[in-house]
């Protein structure tokens, strides 16, 4: 079957706005059901996508393993290592209010990007560093490889969907939907709220270092330029416009953001050459601004509104 | 069962509770006092979501000073604040729910009790608890507590702001609760008369001070306006 006619441009805008889609869903569980506003979304995304791309490059790992087995090594380190920060991170916010809570994830992202630009030895610095795709071996071409990642990106969202999904209707969503409500009474009524919010911290962190990683995949090349602050504004408006509070709010909010500029506008709209280098990027980010402030004022609960407990209660029988 | 050797909290520095002895047994035990005289800051406390400054708090024989409201929550001591009692966010079944995520009961056993007890907003068990009256609010927080099989409830002001019919209605329950569940209930109160109804003993706060403790039934007018320093 031949795919000539999807463009390289495409099946990335699609990988980005899946990946995206992921990154929304895991901040989903951590602000929109448990009132953690995670602003350090893109720390931890880089630091799984470094994270990938140093333990496959820099370390030495044995023949006997094959790309394969590094590679997988690799990515799990990866999901490790960024769970790891997020239980640090998650440990020195997780008793904060608000501006606590932003400041300190805004902080780590800021550190992630500095390290990536300064430690070198490691990184490659600003010029960033290759890493080898493991399907290589297999002469598809590029384009076939990138099909196959974006249908591993794909496969991921669908996971992390499903699993966000399992919350909702779940016990542990209660208990998640309790904390962000009203943390002093959900502790009162005996729930080790401090634990609750670290451990749901700590596995989305490793979620978006996942994220994080099968971006690195696809790029084959790791740069700072690929972690800044528009990963995790993309992630955020997407959520907060779908509504944070559902588990289709991340999904229908990206799609009408990432999705409708990076591919339809981009890709569909004449627009002249010369705007694609800077003038494209620049008006992304006021278009999603004006977008955030506009929802804020007009429907600050998103596009689908706020949770329904009471529908979902009366699908699944008493619960 | 409860037992507070020289208790004082407060907030941000400010001692609101002080040197507090008290003791308090197998009862419904009343707090009277006036706006800002303590009790809030007392319940608080006593369900460990205050720190102690001071003192020694102990519950069933273990001191429990030091510990985690979850950890004195399973350990038996059941809290319903004056307000913010709900999650507005969840139904009133699942604000139920949450409370039995402690206890070893079955948790449909203790929900068939809760709604027995309060058959209103057994009616409503899928409505989001949000869009309660301040009644039926309330009934759901006392639920809610319930739910958690406790030894000790902490009442705090269960009534304060309801109409007339509903605060009839709440006062019997808590004897209900009493005497046919077998908990202990510590219940704060602006309304003593309606206080006085229900409660084996009684302490007036005032300005984070207690009066002596008092058989409800002793309780004269003198004796109240004593507690209270009027």
């Amino acid at each position: 079957m031949s795919i000539d006619w999807l463009s390289a441009y495409l099946i990335y805008a699609l990988f980005t706005v899946a990946g995206t889609v992921g990154l929304a869903q895991l901040l989903h569980l951590q602000m929109g059901l448990a009132g953690i506003g995670n602003f350090g979304i893109v720390g931890f995304f880089g630091l799984g996508m470094y994270a990938w791309g140093v333990f496959q490059v820099r370390i030495p790992w044995p023949d006997a393993l094959g790309d394969w087995g590094s590679f997988f090594l690799s990515l799990v380190m990866a999901v490790i290592v960024s769970g790891l920060a997020g239980l640090l991170i998650g440990w020195v916010i997780a008793d904060l209010e608000g501006d606590g809570v932003l400041v300190g994830t805004l902080g780590f992202a800021t550190i992630m990007y500095s390290l990536a630009l300064s430690e070198k030895r490691w990184t490659g610095g600003a010029e960033g560093m290759a890493v080898p795709d493991p399907l290589r071996t297999f002469n598809w071409g590029v384009k076939p490889m990138s099909l196959f990642w974006l249908g591993v990106m794909i496969l991921l969202v669908v996971g992390i969907t499903y699993y966000v999904a399992r919350v909702h209707r779940s016990p542990y969503g209660r208990l998640l939907i309790a904390v962000g409500q009203n943390e002093p009474l959900a502790r009162s009524l005996g729930k080790p709220t401090f634990r609750t919010k670290l451990i749901l911290f700590a596995l989305g962190s490793a979620g978006m270092g996942l994220v994080g990683a099968v971006f690195g995949v696809m790029n084959h090349f790791i740069r700072p330029t690929e972690i800044g602050i528009e990963v995790t504004l993309a992630a955020m408006v997407g959520l907060v416009m779908g509504g944070s509070a559902r588990v289709w709010g991340a999904i229908v909010g990206v799609l009408l953001t990432a999705g409708l500029f990076d591919i339809v506008v981009q890709i569909y709209l004449p627009l002249p050459d010369s705007w694609y280098q800077i003038t494209l990027p620049v008006v992304r980010e006021i278009v999603f601004g004006a977008m955030l402030i506009l929802v804020l004022l007009w429907r600050p609960l998103g596009v689908l509104g706020d949770m329904r407990r009471d529908k979902l209660v009366e699908r699944l029988g008493s619960g | 069962m409860l037992d507070t050797k020289g208790i004082c909290s407060g907030y941000h520095g400010v001692t609101v509770i002080k040197s507090l002895d008290l003791s308090v047994g197998h009862e419904v035990f009343a707090v009277l006092g006036a706006n800002g005289a303590g009790k809030t800051t007392l319940l608080a406390t006593l369900a460990r979501l205050l720190p102690l400054t001071e003192g020694e708090l102990w519950f069933a024989g273990e001191d429990i000073s030091r510990v985690s409201p979850w950890v004195s929550a399973a350990k038996g001591i059941g809290y319903v604040p004056q307000e913010k009692g709900i999650f507005p966010g969840l139904t009133v079944l699942e604000n139920l729910f949450v409370g039995a995520m402690i206890g070893t009961r079955s948790r449909d056993e203790r929900l068939d009790e809760v709604i027995a007890l309060f058959p209103d907003i057994g009616a409503r068990r899928n409505q989001l608890a949000g869009t309660l009256s301040g009644g039926e609010s309330r009934m759901v927080a006392c639920g809610r507590a319930l739910m958690q099989d406790p030894k000790l409830l902490l009442l705090d002001e269960p009534t304060a702001g309801l109409s007339p019919k509903y605060v009839d209605n709440f006062f019997d329950k808590i004897r209900e609760i009493h005497q046919n569940r077998g908990v202990s209930i510590i219940l704060a109160e602006q309304n003593a008369t309606k206080a006085l109804e229900v409660a084996d003993r009684v302490m007036v706060l005032s300005l984070g001070e207690a009066s002596e403790v008092m058989d409800a039934a002793d309780v004269t007018t003198d004796k109240l306006k004593e507690g209270y320093r009027i």
